[in-house]
């Protein structure tokens, strides 16, 4: 016989147990299943930087515009957030009637998984580590421009005078990590044996302008005379580096950027950027919610719906842009496979060896 | 791996040193000095920020990088007024004002970022260097050591200035007395409160020179968060040296190296985790605190305030 003290133990320590069990299922991927419809009238978006970066910022903020005008639903734009403690705002976008908020940064994925669960209100994240998804509650909408990073490799592998590439990134979140992988493919499906230096600039150095221009400084003195950079405003510091330093040969460097358009801030040095456009990808997700659907599928981006496509600056000639729309169309027609490659160990495995295989 | 070391290679990797060292020894001399003094200056970041957008915004507008630098310490002497003002003159928590400026600089730079910069995010030309006669002529040192922008000089020499100032001077006696005895120097006739705002408003200059160094030549452009922690590990360089501006020179310089040596390793194409190479700087540091922590030897009154007649 049990004591009532052992008894109400036993019962406490089954009750955590379960409660425990029930909260950390509750966290883990599902299988697709079908959500309640709802009616979206209301969505908002979250961006840590001001929607004026000609980078992944103006790019999340314009296409929520755009997809909110198409959709005919009011939009709240909640941007320049940092990487505070973001429940509170969370909070406040779900109180003022969101039907849908997207986290528009790696560094808001945890805390807008718990908050879109606490309200609910679907809500859509980035870079999960599993890509979490919560049929009905949460999507992880993790993209990737790495078929016009091929196409930019290849490009770069042609127009290169140093014979050297140079990939600088301010972290390693899954869509840079295809970006670069994919960027270094499509050079070695121009030149096998190129080499290609790749650095980080810092853990999450997506602000640190200072380290940008360090780190892009470097790579050109190894040899490099075409960066391909991933770096929100440490991109920034990249174009002044480009910008103020030679090239080994003598001659001016070139950056590749990517997700928006900078050819404002550096029209002499900005040879192309993988533009992005997620409109598609943000209407999607509404008339998820709207069909009960949300959370069950993945979102993509690429050549073929124009969502991902290439700059053309005046610093490319017709011959090479005519090039880029062959290596384009034969991607689109399957012809070329670009694989999304998401780790970061492979990525750097593919950097120091230049002997990798090139993709056809 | 041959490409590595060539001379342009070295010389960036070199100058790479320098760049990521400076600002953490210009913010560090002067965390030292309000240290010295008993105030824990958590609002070095802030300090830094603003010292970053002024530098940049005047050198920008005027073409002059020697305004740009003086407007750099200015701002950060402003944000060191309120820290004065709230720490030392009223007083009141040194942790929680620090926090609450660098939180409140951090928006305010941002904002005014946004409101002037965020749409066309000028940047500066490539800054004047100075060649120091017949040391700039040695191979990869002579360009990247010796052919630097006046401030790092200027750097340099307050390091032995500093030193001279705490040891020699009765400034320094007074800045070590309100440190670690204020009544001490209350009874000697010396206003404590004067003593520690001192300080602190020169942590601010100093604090605000790093952080244009850091827009005007580390990056040529202010972007919002650029400073990216630099002011808490300048703080956490001044407590480990140990009232020593020597000491404060050689963490930054560490700190500089390991910076730099994580591109090294990078571009050099070892496949190691990049993580662990990033983590090269902050290990350095906590290595260092590890080793040389317990000894810190903390002025006695640091982070406390000072109340004349209390007991």
């Amino acid at each position: 016989m049990l004591g009532s003290l052992t008894r109400r133990r036993l019962l406490s320590a089954t009750g955590a147990a379960v409660a425990l069990g029930g909260g950390y299922t509750a966290f883990l991927p599902r299988a697709a299943a079908q959500s309640a419809p709802r009616e979206v009238r209301r969505i908002a978006i979250m961006t840590p930087e001001r929607g004026t970066d000609m980078g992944w910022n103006q790019a999340g903020i314009t296409a929520a515009r755009a997809a909110a005008q198409r959709l005919g639903v009011q939009l709240e734009v909640a941007e320049g957030l940092g990487y505070p403690d973001i429940r509170p705002i969370m909070r406040e976008l779900a109180a003022n009637g969101a039907d849908l908020i997207i986290a528009h940064a790696s560094g808001y994925n945890n805390t807008a998984f718990e908050i879109g669960v606490e309200r609910n209100v679907p809500v859509a994240v980035v870079d999960t580590p599993r890509k979490v998804t919560r049929p009905g509650l949460v999507v992880d909408y993790t993209l990737s421009g790495h078929e016009g990073a091929y196409i930019a490799g290849a490009l770069a592998a042609r127009k290169t005078r140093t014979g050297t590439l140079g990939i600088v990134v301010s972290g390693e979140p899954p869509s840079w990590n295809s970006q670069s992988h994919a960027f270094a493919q499509g050079a070695r499906s121009v030149r096998a044996n190129i080499p290609i230096r790749y650095a980080v600039i810092g853990p999450a150095a997506f602000s640190d302008a200072p380290g940008g221009r360090r780190v892009a400084e470097a790579v050109i003195a190894a040899g490099a005379d075409i960066i391909f950079g991933q770096g929100n405003g440490a991109t920034m510091g990249m174009l002044q580096a480009i910008t103020t330093a030679r090239a080994t040969d003598g001659g001016q460097a070139w950056l590749i950027d990517v997700i928006g358009d900078k050819s404002q801030a550096a029209p002499n040095h900005l040879l192309t950027s993988v533009l992005w456009d997620i409109t598609e990808t943000i209407i999607k997700m509404v008339e998820d919610i709207r069909a009960g659907r949300f959370g069950s599928r993945r979102y993509t981006i690429g050549l073929a719906d124009g969502s991902v496509r290439l700059l053309r600056t005046r610093h490319i000639t017709d011959a090479e842009w005519a090039e880029v729309e062959a290596v384009k169309q034969r991607i689109v027609s399957g012809q070329v496979q670009v694989p999304y490659v998401a780790d970061a160990a492979a990525v750097r495995a593919l950097m120091s060896d230049v002997q990798a295989p090139a993709a056809r | 791996m041959d490409a590595l070391f060539t001379n342009a290679f070295l010389v960036a990797f070199v100058s790479g040193t320098i760049a990521a060292s400076l600002p953490l020894l210009l913010a560090g001399l002067g965390e030292q000095m309000s240290e010295k003094a008993g105030v824990l200056n958590l609002g070095l970041e802030g300090m830094m920020l603003v010292g970053a957008f002024c530098g940049f915004a005047v050198a920008l507008e005027t073409g002059s990088f020697l305004l740009g630098f003086l407007a750099g310490a200015a701002g950060g002497m402003a944000v060191a007024a309120m820290m004065a003002a709230l720490c030392v003159a009223l007083p009141l928590n040194q942790i929680v004002v620090g926090i609450a400026l660098t939180l409140g600089m951090q928006g305010a730079t941002s904002l005014a970022h946004h409101v002037l910069y965020s749409r066309t995010f000028p940047r500066l030309p490539r800054q004047p260097e100075v060649a120091l006669p017949l040391l700039s002529q040695i191979p990869v040192l002579g360009p990247s050591l010796f052919t630097q922008n006046p401030v790092v000089y200027l750097a340099l020499l307050l390091v032995p200035a500093a030193a001279w100032l705490y040891r020699a001077t009765n400034i320094g006696l007074n800045l070590a007395a309100a440190g670690s005895k204020p009544a001490a120097l209350d009874l000697a006739g010396v206003s404590v409160t004067a003593t520690r705002a001192f300080a602190v408003l020169a942590t601010g200059a100093l604090g605000g020179l790093g952080g244009a160094y850091m827009a005007n030549i580390g990056a040529g452009l202010f972007v919002p968060f650029m400073t990216g922690g630099a002011g808490f590990m300048a703080i956490v360089i001044a407590m480990l040296a140990r009232g020593r501006p020597a000491w404060v020179l050689g963490g930054a310089l560490l700190v500089g190296f390991a910076t730099s040596i994580t591109t090294a390793l990078q571009v050099a194409g070892f496949n190691i985790p990049t993580d662990l190479v990033l983590m090269l700087p902050f290990g350095t540091i906590m290595l260092v605190l590890t080793l040389f922590g317990r000894r810190a030897g903390l002025p006695a009154a640091l982070g406390l305030p000072y109340h004349r007649g209390a007991r």
